[in-house]
Parts: structure tokens; C-alpha cells; sequence
């Protein structure tokens, strides 16, 4: 029995006890094919998957290495029908590839004539393939790349794409690494993306993910489609692609609800890219409008439907997925795998925290108590109104008003989920707020002046979520989210992350992100779900109850 | 003549003397004539083609010449048939042909008589006659060598993998049985009515387990034949699943001691559970814990082949693909008289054997190997188990991890608190609301929660866990239920504390549970009454908080509803038609009655003769008969036919409904027959 820092559970979680001196080595050797689902304090959980040991399999690795890895660094005997069942699932992958062929263009050929026959036969994929040439060799109608990809998978035979890409009309790109330089982990998942061709690079809100966009594009010298997810996102695209890279202002397009530019390089929203109108998407035109040689996901995670199945009539084209988590509300990882490609690229937070790349996080959960007339109120409610009714208590108030108070000075973020709400605090609080009415141009007026340090407070609604840039927030203030949405809460701290300059004295920010949520409510519940995710993030979060918060209540809380 | 060395046939023979299965005769050694009937041909008695030989054998010689001139096709034939026991069905092909005439291979091998027929006892089945197959083995029995065993496939393995797959599933198995039983404990499994267990419930189990269906048959079957487990009625007398008493002295004992216990019950098992989910002759799946569900060969197969893989040098496992049918042979050679499930039995027990971890890899674990000896392998498995840890890992996502197997006692007082969250060598437990108020039900106090995890851990409790079990506490007890019969509610407390202190009252069980009002254990019938008579007065509150008042109804009793007027018509209607078809029968009974002759009966056999009689004149008779229920009828019909000890005849008495009406009668049960007009 050897002594290693890995416990293998026979529901195929891998248990990595953190403060084992072998655990930096052992987490190094399993983070090609585990999934890291969980990393609290002591124990890190990963998680062998399908999708993460074809990943592995995509990445080169084989099933011995796999193998002999969990057998060196485990502490305890490894199940057997684990082993058996690793490799079985790693050897799906690949008997399947799809090739380009001189005469007739795309195939998909098998190593294993059984699995080919299989798949024939198949419901899924029945109408995506042509002519058989030979008895390992089928003709896929080129249209139907991407959805035989998906197909594929669903059956549980993904197919190992080698029919390449197309360059696309090239177009010269280069980072401009003046007084910055492209920092260890972005020019890494720069590069493991362009060496897999196409793929998913995971990063932490934060790290620099738009960094990792622009060295894809350097790489690819290429005209650039990026995908954003909203209109604001897309102008912090474009002043960041100016800022660090040899494109100019003319060279970058943008393509939204207002401005319609199609220019070497074009940065779209999903909104406007999605809209339909009579049934038909009348945006469609933009992919074809240029011979784009690289298109880039921004927030892969939240890629709506609609794009996946466009995306999969772009399967010759290279592909970069950003994103700071692949968990999916709607389970759709799956469709990420087979459509954007795998997993090229991830890093734990912790470890870039520890590098010093993003700001340390201080989570506090601040419970409200309802008093005794609130109680009533909610008690008899619809049980669809109970969840606003507790985010939107007023008790909230004096609380935001008291963390505000402890916090004077430091840039603080008050993020909300009800436009009323967040009017109220806006007015008790004398800040300005943002929401989806604001115009996109005072909304830019208001950042720049937050950025600049001219506003210190500033109420968002959930406009805030994505893509924006305040690397001058310290303290968010969260007072209803969207029900038990994990990945907004990992949005939402994401707004802090983003390292200031350090202090005077050399000390860092640390960010304060506190939640506020009423006690004994569904907002509770809530809470806890999204909580976990972050205990599971590695971030340990206090609860208090309001009255602990250590000043004397506010004039006007009950 | 028998492929073996000299020296060994004569041990062999000397062996079989000995045993008295055979004597020296005058014409020479001869078999028991029991030993021959018991070793009749055929391909499981693995003397293929050993078939009495002709009355005028040909040398082999001859033979051999004649076997020469064969068409390869025939030739085939001719080996196939052999090789499958020496008989085939002669099917399409003539017999008694020239060589000349033959067509086909079968019926050139006939021609030269090397098919002949087997005899008239079994038409249409031909054989080899036994000189041709001794000629062909070149003059001997058997086509291998029959004293040296067949070799076993083996393949070596590394040492690190069999010794972790096998102490794996070892752990694994009697986790599970744990798991199980403890489950069963609490939501115990309903059995079928012939004490199996249903599809549904073996499926539950074994999500629950997280195994397949089969692995989870197998735990099943092993917790009950060592004596786990056991039926018994749950409360509405239906029989269930439960674990036994001695399960609980099981629980307590070190893992390596509860392995032994379950591994000695599976050796000595007849139990099948591999059968499971197959369909058994009567197509119906095969259930779980079903009693027909074994078989007697089954613990030998076991002790076979544990007994043969133990043979083996270490390191050496069978090797994949060819080392299962290798093992199954090398059993057909050490038993040759065992049935044709053998090669089934035997991949039963080798794949059981790996799910309880005797086998790791196909390689005999070895503390497997102490118990194939007799030995007691609790030793050799405790020293590879890992030790157990006494502590647990709390982390701020309120989850405890146990790196490592848990202390028996610390891991019961855990789960009362945490719920499991992952299975293995360690264990992940979850703190939940809903956990936490479990412990607090079943009377732990908030101190002590506090105090054991902080003792059990070894890290510094996490503030959200603190504060999770503070807050359930906080809420535990707010509602309280409690059972009473009836109520008094009265805005005048000083009534009430009166009334609560009223001597009278003490039979009544009053309980006061808020200022304005008392709960009583006697209901309201009897409680109303001696209240009037303490001297209140009370009025009856209704479920929908409406107070009666007034006196209590008198008794009334529902009147009952009254027939309408069109169901009297009807009625009426339905008596008329009843009166008709009554004076009907009687009519018609009358005159059948007025037609039948004097002599009622036709004495013995004269029955089939009236029979024939009337079926030539083509008229009707009245027969009594016996019918299939032994019921003593009457019927008028008309006889078509008599042959065959049956009556075929047209039914007068249906040929208004269907004058077709056709039906067979059996002659010896008619009794008479008489003519009609």
C-alpha cells in the first residue's frame, strides 16, 4: 500500500488531499482526464467522466497512462471495474475519425469495422452520411460536420476530427507588448488551443481570458468572428484588442443591434446574431460574409441554443471557446465537447490567486431576519411571488446602507436582480444605477467614471454580469440574484477579481463580496446553493447575522 | 488401445479392481455391468466415437485403405461425426446403396459402411461403427492423451494490480452488504409470494447500491445465505426482507472477519444468482432469493476452480479470452461425469469469485488462498486491508472527508449527523439542514454535536457549519404535534383554569396547551355530557368553526330510496317474459315426455347400437349423459357420425341459435339413448 496523496471512490470521484506533499505532482498528472468538481479547503474532489477522459484521449494521453497514474498516486487498492471501465470508455474514442478524402471530400472512417456498422445503423445519425466506398470508409455530406460530431457523441462514439481547418482570408495580427507581456498560463492556453486546432480555454473571471483571445488571433493571422454576449461586452473587446494588439480602430467591427460593420476582424453579440424574425435568422449572412480563418466564444457557457446549431455548419473553421466554468445550467456540456471542441486549457483559481493574478476574495453571507409583519406577508404568499418578496425586503437596506458605510472609500458594487429594488437603494443610497434601460452610453459615461474612481458606489442590475471590466471594484454587495444561478454567483465575484495595482505598502486588495439574504425564506435556500459552489471554489464564506455587523442599526430598520 | 502410457493404464486398471468397479472374468477383465450403462456414449462422456463395433469387423487396414479413397467432402463428414459422439440422423440420404449410386457424401459413407444403421430401436439414426473410429485415432480411444491434465491458459500479472483489484472489491462487497442491509433495516424489501424478490426491488437496490443488477443479485444472495438476512411480516402481515439479528453482531466486527463471513457463505452456496434476469424454462425471468434459483454442482464448481487457480505460480492469472474455456476443460478432464451446465457454472463461479475479491485480475488473492486451504484468511486479508482512521476532513462546503475507512462506531455516530455523499475506501459525508435535524431527533443535543465533530475532526471546524447547526436548532421543535380527541376553547381564561382544576374533571385528561385552551383525551361524545353535568355549558364547534346550537338531533335513520316508476314497468315486464319462457319449458318438457317410448333405457351396449341406429335413420334421440363437470344432462340431438369411441351429432336444442350447432359427445359417457318421434 503505497502512501499517495489520491483516494479513488468507486463512483469514479478521485479524492486530492491538498497538503499531501505529492499533491501538486499528482494533481498535474490527473488534470488531463479528471474533472475538478469541488476544491475546498483540505480535499480536492475530481471527477472521471466520459467527456473528460475523451478530453485526455483528444490531448493525446492513452488509457495506461491513466491507468498507472491513478494506480501510483492512490492510497488505497483502485476499484477494478474502474480500471476496466476507464479504458473502455477511452478506447470509444477514436475508432472513429473523421478525414478528409482527395476524391470525395469528407469520410468517416473506423479502425473498427463493428463500430462502423453500429453507427450505420443508428436512428441518431441516419441522413447525415452518403455512400459507403469502401467497408471502412463512409462519405459524411460536408454540411453535416458538426451535427454528426454531436450525434456521434450522443451515441457514445465521438468521432476524432482530422478533416482540418480552412486558413480563411489572413490578415496580419500581432500582439503589442509594450510595457505588458503576455503573462505564463495565457500564453500556455494560447497555445495548447492553437496546437488542438480547436477547443475550450478555461479561465477565472478575471485572468485575462480576452488576453488569451487576442494571442489565438495573433496565432491564427486570420480574419476574427468573436461572439460576445452583450453590446457593452463587445466595446471592452474592442478597446482591449486596440490596446494590445497592431489592429487599429478601422480593422474592428461591430456588429449589434445598432452598427452593422463587417471589418477583418467583427465582434457580434448572441442577441443580434440570434434574433429571428418571421421565422428565419436574417444575421445569418454574417457568417458567410467574410472567409473568417478563427471564430472566438466568449462566456462559452452561456452560448444559447441557437448558436450551437449555426456553429455546427462552421466545423472547418478554428474555434476558441472562453469561459470561467463549463458547468451549464441546462447540461449541455456535452454539445460544448462535440461543437466548440475539448477542453484545450484550465486552471485552478486558487493557483492563479496564488500567482498573484486575481484578487483574493473575503465571502460573507448576512442573514436578515424578517420581522414579525414581513414573516405574515411572506407566509401567505403565491409561492411564485415568495421568492421576490424576500430578495426585495426592505430590511435589506439598512444593511447595504451599514456595509456601505463600514466600506466608505473603497469602490463598492451593489448588485440586485429587481429593477425596483435596486431604484429603492439607488435613492437611499444617492448612487447611480444601471440596468437594461440604461442607454449604452451613459452606461459607458458611468463605468468610466467608477473605473476612474470619480463614482465610488454604483447600483447594477444584472447588465453587470458579463464581460465588464471594473478592476477598481473592492466590495460587492449582492441583494437578489437569479434563484440558485451558480454560475452568476461565479460571474458575480468575477467583477472583483480583477487585481488592482497594489497599495502603497505593497499590499494587495483583498475584494469583499458580501450577500445578503433573509433568514428562513426560499432567498436562504438560494443562497446555500450558490454558496456551495463557492465553498467549492476554494472560498471560505462566514455567515453573520445582521444585527452582528458590529454598528448600531439604522435609523429606519425596524 | 487406451491413449496413455502403458504403465498408467495398468494403474489405473489395478485402481479400478480395487474399487471393485471392475473384475476378472474368465474371458478377461470386464466393467461392473452398471459401470457400462453409467458411462453411455456421447460427447459429455468424452469417449468420442467409441461405438459398439460391427459384428464382422473389417481390419483397419482395410479400413484405412477405404477411408483413403473418400471425396474430401465425405471425409469431413466423416470427422464431424466423429467428433460429435459418433451418431448422426440419416435424414434424406438412402440406405442399402452401391458405392456406385451414391449422391451425396453421407450416402457414400454409407455405401462403404462406415454409416451403418444403428438398428430398428432407433429409425433413421446412423453410426460410426466402433473399429472406424479406433482405425482413425490411429487404434486408440480417445484423439488427446487421457492422463496428462489439460494445461491451463495463464498469463502473468503485475502484482500491484491484482493485489488492488482484489482487496478492492473485497472492501467493496462487504461495504455493500453493509449498505444494504442497513438500508433494509429501515425501508425493508417486499417479498414475492415465493419468498423471492421482485424486478422493481432488485432494481431499486441497485441504484441504491450503485452497482448493475447482477452484482446486486450476488450481494443479495450471499447476505442471505450467510444468514444476514431473513424474511419475516411487516406490519400488514406481508412478508419483507430484513436483515437478521446476527447482522448486527456482524456489523461489529472488523472488516477482514465480515469478508470471512460472507466469502465461507458463497463457497458453500448452491445459490445461482448469475441466473438472475434470464428467462427460466417457463419464460418467466428468474427472480432473486427465488429457492429454485441453485444448483448442486455449484459449490463444487466453486472449490474447483478456486482449488486450480491456487495451483498456480504466483503472479499468474488466466490468461483473457483462452483462459476461461482452458479452466473449463481442465475441470471436464477432473470430472468427467458432470453435466452440461458445467462451462456455465464454471464462469459463474470465476466472475463471482472476482466481484468478492477471492479473485483479483483472474489471479487468486491470498488470503483467498488460506481459505481454499482450510486455513482462516483473516489475518492475511486484515494485514493488506488499509488501517482505519479515527479522524475526518471538515470542509467550509460542509462536506467531512474520511481519508480512509472509518472506525465502526465514529462512522455510525456520523451518519447520523451528515448524510454520505460518496462510497469508497474513504467516505464523503454532507452536513444538510436535513441532517442535522436528524441528529437532533434522535435526541442529540446541540452541545454534543458540537463537541463530536470537533472531536472527530482534525481540522478547525468551518464557521458556516457552526452556524448551519445553530440555525436548525433554532428552528427544531417550533411546530409541535400532539395527539387529543377533543377541545375546549374559551376567550374567558379564568373559566378554563377552573374548569382544569375541577375535581370532577380529572377523568376527562384536560391538558392546557395555551391560556385559552384545553386539549382532553375523551372524546366529545362523552366529554359533552360531563361537562353539562359539571355544570358548564358548553356548544359544539364544527370542522368549519361554525357552533351548533340547539339540541342534538334525535336518532333518524336514512331513508332509504324508493324504486321509480319506469323500474316497476320494467320489473314487471322482466316477471312476465320469465312466466312465459317457464310455461314454455313445462310444454315442451310435456311433450317430449308424450313421445318418449315406454323402455327408457337401452341396456349396455346397446347404446352404440341405438346410436348407429339412429344416425342410418337420420332421426333425433334424447341422450343422458356425463358431462366434463360430472354433471348428469339430457340433450335432444341428432347423430351424424360414431366413430372412434365419439359421437359426433347436431345439437336440436341449440339449432335455434346456430343450426350448425355440431358437438362431440365420448360414447362411454352416454348412459341412454332414446329415440324422439
Amino acid at each position: 500500500m503505497s502512501d499517495g496523496p489520491l483516494i479513488v471512490q468507486s463512483d469514479k470521484s478521485l479524492l486530492l488531499e491538498v497538503d499531501h506533499e505529492l499533491a501538486a505532482e499528482c494533481r498535474k498528472a490527473i488534470a488531463p482526464f479528471a474533472e475538478l468538481e469541488r476544491s475546498p479547503e483540505h480535499i480536492h474532489t475530481y471527477r472521471l467522466t466520459p467527456l473528460g477522459l475523451w478530453n485526455a484521449r483528444a490531448a493525446g494521453h492513452d488509457a495506461e497512462q491513466v491507468v498507472d497514474t491513478l494506480l501510483t498516486y492512490s492510497r488505497y487498492p483502485v476499484p477494478h471495474a474502474l480500471l476496466v471501465d476507464v479504458a473502455e470508455t477511452m478506447s470509444r474514442f477514436g475508432r472513429l475519425r473523421l478525414e478528409k478524402h482527395p476524391t470525395h471530400g469528407l469520410v468517416l472512417t473506423s479502425t473498427d469495422r463493428p463500430v462502423l456498422e453500429e453507427v450505420l445503423r443508428a436512428k441518431k445519425v441516419a441522413g447525415m452520411l452518403g455512400a459507403r466506398l469502401d467497408p471502412d470508409t463512409v462519405v459524411v455530406h460536408a454540411s453535416e460536420r458538426g451535427n454528426l460530431k454531436q450525434a456521434l457523441l450522443k451515441i457514445g462514439w465521438p468521432a476524432e476530427d482530422y478533416a482540418g481547418y480552412v486558413d480563411g482570408e489572413a490578415h496580419a495580427i500581432a500582439l503589442a507588448q509594450d510595457g505588458w507581456t503576455l503573462r505564463s498560463y495565457q500564453a500556455e492556453a494560447a497555445e495548447s488551443f492553437w496546437h488542438g486546432g480547436s477547443g475550450v480555454v478555461v479561465l477565472p473571471c478575471g485572468a485575462g481570458k480576452t488576453i488569451v483571445g487576442a494571442a489565438a488571433m495573433a496565432e491564427a493571422q486570420a480574419t476574427t468572428l468573436i461572439l460576445v454576449t452583450n453590446t457593452v461586452s463587445a466595446r471592452q473587446w474592442k478597446d482591449e484588442l486596440i490596446r494590445r494588439t497592431s489592429l487599429t480602430a478601422e480593422e474592428i467591427g461591430e456588429y449589434s443591434g445598432t452598427v452593422k460593420e463587417i471589418r477583418p476582424v467583427t465582434i457580434a453579440t448572441y442577441q443580434v446574431v440570434t434574433t429571428k424574425r418571421k421565422g428565419v435568422y436574417p444575421h445569418l449572412e454574417l457568417f458567410d460574409a467574410r472567409d473568417w480563418g478563427l471564430i472566438v466564444y466568449d462566456e462559452v457557457h452561456l452560448l444559447p441554443a441557437p448558436i450551437f446549431r449555426m456553429t455546427a455548419d462552421l466545423q472547418a473553421r478554428r474555434r476558441l471557446g472562453l469561459t470561467a466554468t463549463l458547468v451549464r445550467e441546462d447540461g449541455r456540456e456535452g454539445d460544448v465537447f462535440s461543437l466548440i471542441g475539448p477542453k484545450r486549457y484550465d486552471a485552478p483559481w486558487k493557483d492563479i490567486e496564488a500567482q498573484g493574478w486575481i484578487a483574493p476574495a473575503d465571502c460573507i453571507e448576512v442573514r436578515v431576519s424578517l420581522p414579525h409583519v414581513s414573516r405574515m406577508v411572506y407566509a401567505t404568499a403565491e409561492p411564485e411571488e415568495r421568492y421576490r418578496l424576500a430578495a426585495c425586503t426592505p430590511e435589506k437596506l439598512g444593511v447595504v446602507r451599514e456595509l456601505v458605510a463600514k466600506h466608505a472609500g473603497q469602490p463598492t458594487l451593489v448588485i440586485g436582480q429587481y429593477l425596483e429594488q435596486l431604484d429603492e437603494l439607488a435613492t437611499a443610497l444617492d448612487a447611480p444605477v444601471i440596468t437594461g434601460q440604461t442607454p449604452v452610453k451613459e452606461r459607458q459615461r458611468l463605468f468610466e467614471g467608477f473605473r476612474s474612481g470619480e463614482i465610488g458606489l454604483l447600483v447594477v442590475s444584472k447588465v453587470a454580469n458579463f464581460s465588464i471590466d471594473l478592476p477598481s471594484a473592492e466590495v460587492a454587495i449582492q441583494v437578489s440574484g437569479s434563484f440558485g444561478s451558480r454560475q452568476e454567483e461565479a460571474q458575480r465575484l468575477g467583477r472583483l477579481l480583477r487585481p488592482g495595482e497594489p497599495g502603497p505598502d505593497g499590499e494587495r486588495k483583498v475584494a469583499h463580496f458580501y450577500t445578503i439574504v433573509s433568514r428562513d425564506t426560499v432567498d436562504a435556500e438560494f443562497a446555500q446553493n450558490r454558496q456551495r459552489f463557492l465553498a467549492e471554489q476554494g472560498y471560505a464564506y462566514r455567515i453573520i447575522d445582521a444585527e452582528d455587523l458590529g454598528s448600531t442599526p439604522s435609523a429606519d430598520q425596524v | 488401445m487406451v491413449h496413455a502410457p502403458a504403465d498408467h493404464v495398468v494403474a489405473t486398471l489395478r485402481r479400478l479392481l480395487d474399487l471393485a468397479l471392475a473384475w476378472e472374468s474368465p474371458e478377461g477383465l470386464r466393467p461392473l455391468s452398471i459401470v457400462g450403462d453409467c458411462l453411455i456414449g456421447g460427447v459429455e462422456a468424452g469417449v468420442s466415437g467409441l461405438r459398439p463395433r460391427s459384428p464382422h469387423p473389417r481390419p483397419a487396414t482395410e479400413l484405412l485403405a477405404v477411408i483413403e479413397t473418400l471425396t474430401p467432402a465425405a471425409r469431413a463428414l466423416l470427422d464431424h461425426v466423429i467428433d460429435g459422439g459418433g451418431s448422426a440422423k440419416s435424414g434424406s440420404a438412402r440406405v442399402g446403396l452401391r458405392v456406385e449410386d451414391a449422391e451425396t457424401p453421407a450416402e457414400l459413407l454409407i455405401a462403404h459402411r462406415l454409416l451403418v444403421p444403428a438398428g430398428s430401436l432407433q429409425p433413421g439414426l446412423l453410426v460410426v461403427p466402433g473399429e472406424v473410429g479406433l482405425a482413425l485415432r490411429s487404434g486408440r480411444t480417445t484423439v488427446h492423451p487421457v492422463d496428462e491434465p489439460p494445461a491451463l491458459a495463464t498469463a502473468p500479472r503485475p502484482a500491484r494490480l491484482t493485489s488492488s483489484a482484489s482487496v478492492g472489491a473485497a472492501t467493496d462487497v462487504v461495504r455493500r452488504t453493509g449498505l444494504l442491509l442497513e438500508w433494509w433495516g429501515t425501508r425493508p424489501a417486499s417479498a414475492l409470494r415465493t419468498t423471492g424478490l421482485g424486478v422493481r426491488e432488485l432494481k431499486a437496490t441497485a441504484a441504491h447500491l450503485g452497482i448493475s443488477e447482477q452484482e446486486a443479485a450476488l450481494v443479495i444472495e450471499v447476505a442471505s445465505e450467510a444468514g444476514l438476512a431473513a424474511t419475516r411480516a411487516d406490519a400488514d402481515g406481508n412478508p419483507v426482507w430484513v436483515p437478521t439479528d446476527e447482522f448486527d453482531r456482524w456489523r461489529d466486527r472488523p472488516v477482514a472477519e465480515q469478508w470471512t463471513v460472507l466469502a465461507r457463505a458463497w463457497l458453500a452456496s448452491p445459490r445461482l444468482p448469475s441466473l438472475v434476469g434470464e428467462r427460466g424454462p417457463d419464460q418467466k425471468p428468474w427472480n432473486v432469493l427465488t429457492p429454485e434459483l441453485s444448483a448442486s454442482g455449484m459449490p463444487e464448481a466453486k472449490t474447483m476452480v478456486l482449488e486450480l487457480l491456487a495451483g498456480l505460480p504466483d503472479g499468474e492469472g488466466l490468461a483473457a479470452g483462452t483462459g476461461l474455456p482452458s479452466l473449463v476443460a481442465r475441470i471436464a478432464w477432473e470430472r468427467p461425469r458432470r453435466p452440461r451446465t458445467r462451462p456455465d457454472l464454471v464462469a459463474w463461479a470465476v466472475a463471482e469469485a472476482a466481484v468478492l475479491g477471492l479473485v483479483g485480475a483472474d489471479v487468486l488473492a491470498p488470503y483467498a488462498r488460506a481459505l481454499v486451504a482450510g486455513e482462516d484468511p483473516t489475518p492475511v486479508l486484515a494485514a493488506l486491508l488499509p488501517p482505519p482512521v479515527d479522524h475526518v476532513l471538515l470542509q467550509a462546503d460542509l462536506t467531512a472527508v474520511a481519508p480512509g475507512p472509518l472506525e465502526p462506531d465514529l462512522a455510525r455516530r456520523l451518519e447520523q449527523v451528515a448524510d454520505v455523499e460518496s462510497h469508497g475506501a474513504a467516505t464523503v459525508y454532507r452536513f444538510t439542514a436535513g441532517s442535522v435535524r436528524r441528529a437532533l431527533d434522535a435526541g442529540w443535543t446541540v452541545a454534543e454535536i458540537h463537541a463530536f465533530v470537533l472531536a472527530a475532526s482534525r481540522t478547525p471546524v468551518p464557521q458556516p457549519l457552526t452556524y448551519l447547526v445553530e440555525d436548525v436548532a433554532r428552528s427544531f421543535g417550533r411546530l409541535r404535534v400532539g395527539a387529543a380527541a377533543a377541545f375546549i376553547r374559551s376567550d374567558d381564561e379564568a373559566a378554563l383554569v377552573g374548569l382544569l382544576n375541577h375535581q370532577r374533571a380529572s377523568t376527562l385528561g384536560l391538558q392546557r396547551i395555551a391560556p385559552t385552551v384545553l386539549i382532553s383525551s375523551v372524546p366529545i361524545e362523552v366529554l359533552l355530557p360531563r361537562l353539562r353535568e359539571i355544570g358548564a355549558a358548553p356548544v359544539v364547534e364544527g370542522p368549519d368553526g361554525v357552533v351548533r346550537v340547539g339540541a342534538v338531533d334525535g336518532l333518524r335513520a336514512r331513508t332509504p330510496r324508493t324504486r321509480e316508476a319506469a323500474d316497476a314497468a320494467r320489473a314487471a315486464a322482466r316477471h312476465a317474459a320469465h312466466v312465459t319462457s317457464a310455461v314454455r319449458s313445462v310444454r315442451e318438457g310435456d311433450e317430449e315426455a308424450r313421445s318418449r317410448p315406454a323402455s327408457a333405457s337401452a341396456p349396455g351396449g346397446g347404446v352404440l347400437s341405438a346410436l348407429r341406429e339412429a344416425v342410418e335413420r337420420r332421426g333425433a334421440v334424447i341422450i343422458g349423459f356425463t358431462d366434463n363437470q360430472g354433471v348428469v344432462a339430457e340433450r335432444t340431438v341428432r347423430p351424424l357420425v360414431v366413430e372412434g369411441g365419439q359421437l359426433l351429432a347436431r345439437d336440436e336444442d341449440a339449432a335455434d341459435d346456430d343450426p350448425d350447432a355440431e358437438r362431440r359427445y365420448a360414447v362411454h359417457r352416454i348412459s341412454r339413448v332414446v329415440p324422439v318421434g
